[in-house]
């Protein structure tokens, strides 16, 4: 197993390096002179040459890199450009927030899409199951942003039951009067594509043969599925998990905008806009690490749910 | 093969003349290809300039209802400006312009301006501009459908041509078109595009688009092949061990050969079907960037703009071009994925 | 004898789309009696397991039954039983063991607790008592270190393990009906023995009655009581098992056994079915073959093949799959080369045609060493070398029509003016394997097994090959179709003095086929010699364990009884 997760570490190298060779060429030959974006953020003049320097951006291309390089495994950025606040604290603050929204909406979704699956897997090839498809595909023709504007329009707005926009410090107040009507719009658009994937989990493995085993020794359907299926569900369901992971920790823009949460989407977002490099070069490094970290520990995972991996 | 021996020989139907036959008989799929079809016209009609040529044009009258709800009688909300009150005083004797007022007059009379009448109500509603909707929303799927299908199709080829090689050869080659895959995929997707679209706004490519709707076709296609690419190598990993692959290296055939006379037709319904998925995912991502401001430019109107401009109008409780945009694009859509569905049933290698 | 089942005219359809049905069992009536075993005989399509699944209705979802099939177990109609009445008679009067162990397990559970499944739910044991039971199972099945097999999972396990698992979990609750569809077809010859004796011991040990499907009759002549033959959904003919193997009634029952390649005999031909319809005599003149005269055609010598894994961190673990063979081919001979799975006699095969590349020796052929060859250089004595391969399912393009299946070779190798002329040659060969003309446009999927076997003789033949290797050719075929491709094969050698490397695990087979041979096991040629030298006279071991294993049909069960 060590053998195993210290051979994966140092694969892990030519991606991360293939990751931050591309970030850096990219913003050193496509972006801008930072000087000239600088003086569009209003910066003074001493905070643009000491970003030049900080930078060396008189020196050799390759000093240039080995700066970058230092940069992010000393987690040192420096400052944002165009608010002058701490790239490090950027994160620490942003984060939790992000967090705190994602992190029930990815939990919710699971539970629903496998309850959703599961059920109607149950009645395959009913009536009710194709209406519940077909449901799902109209439901899937329609962008999230409209779902958003409609559902804060609707929820926030007209009925007034939750506030439209906003955040306070407190986590409680957070989690109770705040994310509600974000998590539950993200849940709901998240329920056509979920349940449908999820029900081509559970119909796959009814076509296995211990299944057919499993009714030949007299096994309930309602165990089949439960005990039997669903066990080996969670193969497939582990590998949806992890790839839907890292967006946990980015979050999504759109709702961080939309109702105006300080979360780390919405200030990749601010970022672009304002062309603030710092920033956006930091997020997609670090969110490219935690990627792969995140890929990794799946892989361990695996070897739990999946009796037949051999890690190797 | 048009061969004298041939002629009097029986000749089968293949995969594909097979698999319309049996879409033929799903009423579903039928449907939605006949929906699709319509939505293809008015692509084509509206590339043409046939149709809603003058969406441009401020035809109503600020925020006009549709027909169907009928004008707003109180005029708050069509900003019509009341005029001054009181009589009109003459001016003239100090009016230092007021000699030349007739002059001026006969010129104006030479040139005809139709001061065009606007319309107090359009048959879906009019945008903030009195911008007719029913002809924006059909421009708009002009360009999101046709972003959607380039987009897609960019993709399908990028994915396909890298999936066959990286699969079938596997080795160094492979491994080297992993790491790609490996780094484009740890980069969040939307901090990709973002980057790519700073490329191509800021960096000398900015020179070589300039109009607006390749790079939203060149965001979605660069950041959207590794779908594509994964599938594809996984199903080139199966069949270059698969005997009848076996058997064509044994009669001597090449690579080349190999990959995409013999093994390229097995898959094709594959990727056909991740093409359509791709489609209509690029669609919805096209509304996502163009509310990032990432997508077409201002002067040309797509589903996304539609509904980004929405978004203000709802608080001002005026809903039909959201109801516009989002029924074209749910329809749209719907019968795309239902066709989907319907050739990836009638392709169903099962019964081979 | 009390009848335990009466399966009255049983009638099973399967729905295809919303207007076409196909009917698989069109009617079938036959008694299993208590404490005996019956033996259902039959070639794919026969509607053999369709017929053995109706009775605990383990049928797929479009299964549509006859309205008058009846079922009748213990005074009930199972067939008109409620869902819940099934399921307490699943597992508990009557189980079932499939064909494939691996897959019929289920992969994220133990064996043991799969085992204690089934005593859980029909004997009514708490968790640790169905444990205990489950031990006691696995010991009385044979599989060794039960303790701590209990915890092992099924892929830890080998195939006759598996099975072994499947068989404790189906007598577990001491059924009076185990019914076995095809249990051993998916198993070495050597295991097949294991088992096939293991289910005859526990039959007779539990009295409880055995319903054995297979297609092969030798083993079916050994273990059964009664014989049901059955073929395109009906039976043919049912007796006990001597009446049906001295004095088979039906002309299909007797074409059935005839067809298989006799042990003692090698006559010219391998009677077919076709010959018994057609009352044609069966041919008793023994073959002729060329004598092993001159230089050989092909000389092996210290081929090897290894594959490398990765191991530890930077370590490399190596496993031969070939170790060391030499042998040798005359022209217008069959080399056969026997084995079960894991024995190397494929790699040996993948190695002459250069599909897999040999880690060290040398293949000389005309002088040349085929094993040094650049793919060019290798191009041109492609077409000398070819190969038909086990799967006729997967060897033939399914977008390819049979015209470009047969052209293809031809371009390649620059054989025929031009496309028309290479039209009229692949018609040729088409008719030279026994195809109709009106193959040329049509797709594999529209043939049967046989058929495309024939196709890929005949893209073979296309090139005009001097040797053929036949990877288990016919191995995937029902006897009786087999019998006609082993005919086929036979009179091509004759006509164009082919030399066959023969390679197989059916040993009857391959001692109706093959001049020399070779035994394989583990990667090693175990004994080498004239074939007939090897069946009359093993010398190794392990030789004379295989030929001990074939299933022998009646003669073996009356050798076994007078054994004991």
């Amino acid at each position: 197993m060590f053998s195993y997760i210290l051979r994966r570490v140092l694969q892990m190298i030519p991606t991360l390096a293939g990751v931050i060779l591309l970030i850096f060429f990219l913003f050193k030959w496509f972006g801008g002179d930072p000087a000239d974006i600088m003086v569009g953020l209003s910066a003074t003049k001493s905070q643009i040459a000491s970003i030049r320097t900080q930078l060396g951006l008189d020196r050799p291309v390759l000093e240039q890199l080995w700066i970058f390089v230092q940069q992010i495994f000393t987690f040192n950025w420096g400052k944002s450009w165009a608010t002058n606040e701490a790239i490090s604290d950027i994160f620490a603050t942003r984060l939790p927030v992000t967090l705190t929204v994602m992190i029930p909406i990815l939990i919710l979704e699971v539970v629903l899409s496998i309850v959703a699956g599961m059920a109607v897997a149950y009645v395959r090839g009913s009536l009710a199951d194709r209406t519940v498809m077909l449901i799902s595909t109209v439901a899937l023709s329609i962008s999230f942003l409209v779902y958003i504007v409609v559902g804060q329009y609707v929820f926030a707005f007209l009925l007034g039951w939750f506030p439209v926009q906003g955040w306070s410090d407190s986590l409680w107040k957070n989690l109770t009067t705040y994310a509600p009507l974000p998590v539950f719009l993200a849940v709901l658009v998240s329920l056509a594509p979920g349940t449908r994937l999820y029900r081509s989990f559970f119909l796959d493995e009814l076509g296995h043969d211990y299944v057919r085993t499993a009714r030949a020794k007299g096994v309930s359907e309602n165990a089949i599925l439960f005990k039997h299926v669903l066990r080996n569900a969670m193969i497939p369901i582990l590998t949806n998990v992890a790839t839907q992971l890292p967006g946990v920790f980015i979050g999504s823009f759109l709702i961080e905008a939309f109702f105006s949460m300080p979360g780390l989407g919405r200030e990749v977002l601010t970022a672009v806009n304002r062309s603030d490099y710092p920033v956006i070069q930091a997020v997609t490094v670090y969110l490219a690490a935690l990627t792969m970290v995140i890929n990794l520990v799946t892989d361990v995972l695996y070897k739990f749910v999946d009796p037949r991996v051999v890690l190797k | 093969m048009s061969l004298d021996v041939l002629h009097d020989l029986p000749q089968s139907p293949g995969v594909w003349a097979s698999a319309w036959k049996r879409l033929r008989n799903n009423r579903v799929g039928m449907v939605s290809l006949a929906i699709t079809l319509v939505f293809i016209a008015m692509v084509v009609l509206a590339q043409l300039g046939l149709l809603a040529k003058d969406w441009q044009k401020e035809v109503g009258t600020a925020f006009a209802p549709p027909h169907f709800v009928g004008r707003i009688v109180d005029g708050s909300q069509t900003a019509v400006v009341e005029g001054a009150q009181g009589p009109a005083v003459d001016i003239s004797d100090i009016d230092p312009l007021a000699p030349r007022y007739q002059e001026w007059a006969e010129r104006a009379a030479q040139f005809k301006t139709a001061a065009a009448e606007k319309s107090e109500t359009l048959p879906l509603g009019g945008d903030q501009l009195g911008r007719d909707v029913l002809s924006k929303v059909i421009k708009g799927a002009q360009v999101s459908i046709t972003v959607g299908l380039l987009a897609a199709l960019f993709a399908t080829i990028i994915g396909t041509v890298l999936g066959a090689i990286g699969g079938y050869f596997g080795g160094k080659v492979g491994d080297f078109l992993e790491w790609v895959y490996n780094v484009f995929t740890s980069i969040p997707y939307i901090l990709l595009m973002f980057s790519v679209a700073a490329v191509l706004k800021s960096g000398p490519l900015a020179k070589v688009f300039t109009s607006g709707v390749w790079t939203v076709i060149i965001i979605l296609s660069v950041v959207g092949w590794t779908g594509i690419y994964r599938l594809v190598r996984a199903e080139y990993i199966k069949h270059r061990t698969r005997e009848y692959v076996r058997a064509a290296e044994a009669i001597g055939a090449s690579h080349a050969s190999r990959m995409f006379t013999h093994i390229l037709p097995n898959i094709s319904h594959v990727v056909l079907v991740q093409l359509s998925l791709h489609v209509v995912s690029f669609i919805k991502a096209e509304v996502i960037l163009s509310f990032l401001g990432l997508g077409v430019p201002l002067d040309m109107v797509s589903w996304g703009t539609m509904l980004t401009e929405a978004q203000a109008e709802l608080v001002q409780g005026k809903w039909w071009q959201l109801l516009a945009a989002t029924a074209f694009m749910a329809t749209f859509v719907t019968a795309f994925a239902l066709l989907t569905d319907a050739l990836r049933d009638a392709l169903d290698p099962k019964l081979r | 004898m009390t009848n335990l089942i009466s399966v009255q005219n049983l009638e099973v359809s399967f729905r295809m789309s919303k207007t076409v049905t196909a009917q698989a069992v069109k009617g079938v009536s036959f008694d299993i009696p208590a404490n005996s075993t019956v033996a259902l005989v039959g070639e794919s399509g026969s509607g053999k397991s369709v017929t053995a699944m109706s009775i605990v209705r383990l049928l797929p979802e479009n299964a549509i039954l006859g309205a008058n099939s009846k079922i009748l177990y213990d005074g009930r109609d199972l067939l008109h039983a409620s869902v819940e009445d099934m399921r307490a008679l699943r597992g508990r009067d009557i189980s079932v063991v499939f064909q494939e162990p691996m897959s019929s397990l289920n992969p994220v559970f133990t064996v043991g607790e799969q085992i204690a499944e089934v005593l859980r739910i029909h004997m009514n044991l708490n968790p640790r008592q169905a444990l205990d039971r489950a031990l006691e199972l696995m010991t009385e099945v044979g599989i060794p270190n039960p303790k701590e097999r209990l915890k092992s999972y099924p892929h830890e396990l080998s195939g006759g393990q598996q099975q072994r698992v499947m068989i404790a979990m189906a007598i577990a609750c001491e059924p009076k009906l185990l019914i076995a569809d095809e249990p051993t077809t998916a198993l070495d010859v050597t295991v097949q023995r294991q088992i096939t004796d293991l289910i005859a011991k526990l039959q007779q040990r539990k009295k409880m009655s055995v319903l054995f499907i297979s297609h092969d009759l030798g083993l079916v002549g050994e273990i059964s009581d009664q014989v049901i033959v059955m073929r395109h959904g009906l039976v043919r003919e049912t007796g006990d098992v001597e009446t049906i193997f001295n004095a088979p009634k039906d002309t299909y029952t007797r074409a059935l056994i005839a067809c298989r390649p006799n042990l003692d005999t090698r006559p010219r031909r391998l009677p077919v079915i076709d010959d018994f319809v057609n009352g044609r005599p069966i041919e008793t003149e023994q073959r002729v073959t060329v004598s092993a005269s001159g230089e050989p055609l092909v000389t092996v010598q210290g081929l090897r093949k290894e594959y490398r894994f990765k191991k530890g961190l930077f370590g490399h673990s190596v496993f031969p799959a070939v170790q060391n063979a030499d042998f040798t081919l005359h022209k217008g001979r069959t080399l056969g080369v026997v084995g079960e799975s894991g024995s190397g006699k494929t790699t040996i095969g993948m190695m002459l045609t250069r599909l897999t590349d040999a880690t060290t020796g040398s293949i000389l052929f005309e002088g040349k060493d085929l094993a040094t060859l650049s793919a060019d250089q290798m191009r041109p004595y492609r077409s000398r070398i070819q190969i038909i391969f086990q799967n006729p399912y997967a060897s033939l393009n399914p977008r390819f029509t049979i015209a470009q299946i047969l052209m293809e070779p031809m371009r390649i190798h620059g054989i025929g003016k031009d496309e028309d002329d290479r039209a009229r040659m692949a018609l040729s060969l088409l008719e030279k394997v026994g195809l109709p003309r009106d193959a040329f446009g049509k797709y594999p999927h529209e043939f049967s097994g046989g058929q495309r076997q024939r196709i890929a003789i005949a893209r073979c033949l296309s090139m005009k090959p001097e040797i053929i290797v036949c990877d288990e050719s016919v191995s995937a075929l029902d006897v009786s179709v087999q019998a006609t491709v082993l005919n086929l094969l036979l009179d091509l050698q004759e006509e164009f003095g082919l030399s066959y490397v023969f390679i197989s695990h059916d040993l009857a087979v391959v001692k109706y086929m093959a001049d020399d041979m070779l035994v394989m096991s583990k990667g090693e040629i175990v004994e080498r010699g004239l074939a007939e030298d090897i069946y009359h006279n093993p010398q190794h071991p392990y030789t004379k364990q295989l030929l001990q294993a074939i299933p022998r049909g009646l003669t073996g069960r009356v050798e076994a009884a007078q054994a004991e």
